[in-house]
This record gives C-alpha cells, structure tokens and sequence, in this order.
C-alpha cells in the first residue's frame, strides 16, 4: 500500500467522519435541547426509539440506505450510490441518536436554575437557550466526539455505501477490510494502529476539554 | 411615589402537577414605586409563587397582573421586555461558570452597554456587597453566602426599577444581613428601585419594609403566622381552649367550636425571667421556655423568640431586657390574657380556608 494510497484514506475517513460529526450535531442538539426542556406525551417513546436505534448495527443502516439509494431505490435517480456523500449521510444517520443521547444526557444535567436565572436577569428565550447550551459545552463536546468517533470507527456502511473504491471512497476502516482479505495483515494492523492514534487524539481532546471543565467549575 | 408598579386583580395561579393542590389567590395588590413591600408568611405560604410570578417566570392562570400600566402576558414578548426591569434573586442562586464579574456583568451584556461601564457597574457593585477586588476569582469553591453576595451584585447592577427578593438575606451572616438590609434601602433611595422581598423573620420585614403581605396557603391573611395556632376547640360556655399540641392550651373567652385559628399580639404577650425573684405568674396561657434568638424591631423594640411546647415571638421594651432579667438562652415564662388571643377563624367542619 503506497503512501498516497493511505493518506488518501485517512483524508475520506476524517472528511466524512468529520462532517458526520458536525450534521449529526447541528440536528441532535436543538433536539436534545427540546427534549430536556420539555414534557410532553410520548417523550418516553421518543427516548426509547433512540436508545434502540442507537444500538443498530452499521450494516442495517448501510442496508438501508443501500435500498435508497441504490439505481432501483426511490433516490436512485440522485447517484450518490458509492460516494463520500452517502458515506456521510449514511454515518450521519448512524451517529445521530447516540449524539441526541449523549446531548441530552449533558443538557439534563445543567441545573435547571441556569434557564431561569438567564430570563430573570433579562435573557430572550432563545438567549437563555444558548446560555444552557454554554453551560454544559464540554459534556456537549463529548457527546460530538463520541459521534465522530462512532464514525470513524465504522466500516458496514463505509463498505456498502461507499464501495471501497480507491482515490474515491476508500477509508481506513475499508482499507483494513482489504488489506486482510489479500494477506497482507501488516498494512491491515499499521492501519489499525493508525485508526487507534487518531482515536487517541479524540481522546485528548476530550480529557481536555473536560480538564478545563473542572478548572472551570 | 403612590404610583402603582404592579396592579393584581383577582390574581389566581395553581401547579398542574402540584399534588398538594396548591395555589395563589390575591384579590388585590398594588405594589407602590420606590417602596419596599416584604411578603411574610410560613413555608408554602406562596411567597416564592408570587415573587415568580411578579418576575413573569410563570403565567397566572386568571385575573390580572399589569406592570407599569399593561399586562406583558396579554403582549408579544411582553413577558420579556417586563423581565429586563423586574430582576428576580432567587434563595438559593444559581451562578453561571466563569468569574465573579463575569457573572456581576451577565445581565449587562445582554443589555449591551459599553464594556467601559459593565466594568465600572460591576466594580461599584462589587463594592455594595464587600467583594471589592474579587472580580477576578472564579465562582467554584464560594461559600453559600458568597454566592449571595455575588448574586445581589449581579442583581444591583442592572439597576433594575423591581428588585424582587427571595429571602435574600437568608445564607447570610447577622452582620452581613443587616448591611445587606441597608443596601436593599439604598437601591431604593438610589435608583428608585421598587423592593419586594420575602422573609420568615417579621421583625426583618417590620425593619426594611414600607409595607407588609401576609401570606399563609396561598391567600393574603391579616395577621402575622407569628403566633398564630390552630386547633380544635372545646369551650366551657364561657371560655374557649385549643390545644395545637397535646396537653399544652390556649384560653380565650367566649363559646368556639370546630376548627379555630387564633393570633395573639407579640405585644400582649409578657415576659419574666423564670426563678426570677417575683411571684411566677398565674392563671391560664402561662407558657415556659427559652430565648432562641433576640432581634430589635426598632431602636427601642426587642423581638424576642421564647421556644418551648409552642414557640412564641413576643415584643418588650428594649430598657426593660435587663430589668426583666431576660437574656439569650434564659429560661422565661410568657403570658398573656384571654381576652388578648385574637380569633381570626372559626371553622365547623366541611367550611373552607382561611380567608
């Protein structure tokens, strides 16, 4: 495996990982927000349809969109079949529950007087929203790292969405898969401990950002 | 000065989700500018409700509640733009992460005044409640009564026409209380700012406030919860008792029956050194206990709280403390007459609240 080869699937894996991230949290943080806010009929159900999609494998969700997608499926006509951007959407879809969970899990556990004491002191509704969301922005920053690395860790819908085509859609993960099936278990455990370092990273950050939590709080 | 802040009519709110069923129910309050109005009444009194309401954190369920002539609810947004001059301090407030002054500018940056004056609003407002250099420090690792003092700031500094208070000298020391006091007054004479602040302590209301709100259950009452029993009453033909505890009875005249609540008068309420020289005093509502805590209502007032079988707050002459032999932790003996014991309800059964 040459070296462009692999700096090509680091690239596809932290570009759509990266985006997953961030679509992925645009959605599930108002969400998380309304949900922790609120009560309303049927808000159990809610969260317990996302803890159950949370735990859908990859290839149920790669499946899926497959379906979608692919030339016969009602968004055929797109042609995203075997590009980064069903990889992305696919993973999107993937990361999305375990970030509302996450998220609402860190919005839950902002002291509720936070809200309150932001109106009182003059806050519009959507202010003090913000000013909850800063509250819990480091376990809101966890929530989004775990997303990212749930995505970047997958390979199911990385191989059926994205079809592991080289210069295109090959990431690490699929590499892995590639190079173990030819023999070469070599390149599959270099990248292997590639995927572990970038993992690593996120990991600092994490402890980072909740190292300064703590100063913080 | 007479002009009104806020005008209640036949304001009304109740918890959806309260299992006790509780709720406010004010016929009539205007709260005049510039003055300070304490709300005195027991726990679920309501006090807080109202204070929640007035700073428009929660919608009455009926009647009105107009501030500066309109009714916010009844206007888009008007709930928000009313909360920009009425500031609600809670009991126990919530500081936002960060440093003292971040969170003493908090509500000025939402304003957004020029950072030149945040500064010299939060430095001046530092000051108010001695933490003068302490803008720097963060909030984590403040004692509760720092917090306080850091959530008054916070609260001063926006200048605000209504400074509504929840017991906002309650994490506090005696000292610090009593400057905190002053510096509720001085807002008002400062800023004209109108005050309204709970408290359980009548002899802190009769202090600071200009005008006093009883509350007990949810309704305005006119008496003090100072001295105030209820019971079932059993009479004589002559005379009346109630027991609110066991075996210990309050006697006043006239036939009572069912459920009575009485109030007796701190000032009619006498107080002797118990083994003091003179004759212990005789007859019935004779009480034994000991002094908890002494306050003065006034330069010349002392407010004592004698606790026993039933705690009572009595009023005596400052000069006559010594004379009387009457000191912290003494033992004394209380009484008061029959005919000093206010009946304020008499209930048969199935009849309503207080009124």
């Amino acid at each position: 495996m040459i070296a462009r080869d692999l700096a090509l699937a680091v690239w596809v894996s932290l570009k759509t990982s990266g985006l997953s991230a961030v679509i992925a949290s645009a959605v599930a943080v108002p969400i998380a927000l309304f949900l922790s806010g609120r009560e309303f009929r049927g808000k159990k159900l809610v969260l317990l349809i996302n803890q159950t999609w949370m735990a859908a494998p990859t290839v149920v969700i790669g499946l899926l969109f497959y379906s979608l997608l692919s030339r016969n499926g009602p968004l055929g006509g797109l042609g995203l079949l075997y590009t980064q951007t069903a990889m992305t959407v696919g993973q999107t879809f993937l990361i999305l529950p375990l970030v509302v969970g996450f998220s609402y899990t860190a919005l839950r556990q902002v002291d509720r007087r936070a809200r309150q004491t932001a109106l009182t002191l003059g806050a519009s509704r959507r202010q003090a929203g913000w000013i909850v969301l800063r509250e819990a922005r480091f376990p809101l920053l966890v929530a989004v790292l775990a997303g990212f690395a749930r995505a970047i860790s997958e390979v199911g819908i990385a191989m059926m969405l994205g079809g592991n085509i080289r210069n295109a859609t090959r990431n690490i993960t699929t590499s892995i898969a590639l190079e173990t099936s030819k023999g070469e278990f070599r390149n599959g455990v270099i990248l292997g401990a590639l995927l572990l370092v970038i993992t690593l990273g996120v990991n600092i950050l994490v402890q980072t950002g909740l190292s300064g939590r703590d100063r913080e709080s | 000065m007479s002009e009104a802040v806020y005008r209640l009519e036949r304001l009304d709110f109740s918890y959806p989700a309260s299992p006790a069923r509780f709720s406010l129910a004010l016929d009539a309050l205007d709260v005049r500018a510039g003055a300070i109005l304490a709300l005195v009444g027991p726990n679920g009194a309501g006090k807080t409700t109202l204070l929640m309401l007035l700073a428009f954190l929660l919608r009455p369920g009926g009647g009105r509640l107009e501030f500066l002539g309109r009714d916010p609810w009844a206007e888009e947004d008007g709930a928000a733009r009313a909360r920009r001059d009425a500031v609600l301090l809670t009991h126990h407030p919530y500081l936002f992460k960060g440093t003292i002054a971040d969170n003493v500018a908090f509500g000025l940056r939402l304003r957004k005044l020029p950072e030149a004056e945040i500064g010299g609003r939060v430095d001046s407002a530092l000051s108010l409640v001695e933490l003068d250099g302490r803008g720097r420090s963060p909030v984590s690792g403040l004692s509760a009564g720092q917090a306080q003092r850091v959530a008054i700031a916070r609260a001063l500094a926006l200048r605000p026409r209504v400074l509504l208070a929840d017991e906002p000298t309650a994490n506090l020391d005696a000292a610090l209380a009593l400057r905190m006091e002053a510096v509720l007054r001085e807002a008002g004479r400062e800023w004209g700012t109108t005050v309204v602040f709970s408290t359980h302590a009548f002899a802190q209301a009769s202090r600071l406030a200009d005008d006093i709100l009883y509350l007990s259950e949810g309704r305005r009452v006119e008496f003090s919860h100072e001295n105030c029993f209820s019971g079932t009453a059993a009479t004589d033909g002559r005379t009346s008792w109630i027991e609110p505890k066991q075996g210990v009875r309050i006697t006043f005249p006239g036939a009572a029956k069912g459920h009575v609540t009485c109030v007796i008068d701190p000032a009619a309420i006498r107080v002797f050194a118990a083994g003091g020289g003179s004759a212990p005093p005789a007859g019935p509502n004779v009480f034994r206990g000991r002094v908890t805590r002494m306050e003065t209502a006034d330069a010349a007032t002392a407010l004592v709280r004698v606790s026993g079988d039933l705690v009572f707050r009595a009023t005596l002459p400052v000069r006559e403390l010594e004379a009387r032999g009457v000191s912290l932790s003494g033992e004394v003996l209380l009484r008061f007459e029959p005919e000093s014991v206010e009946v304020v309800s008499e209930q048969t059964a199935g009849a309503g609240k207080l009124p």
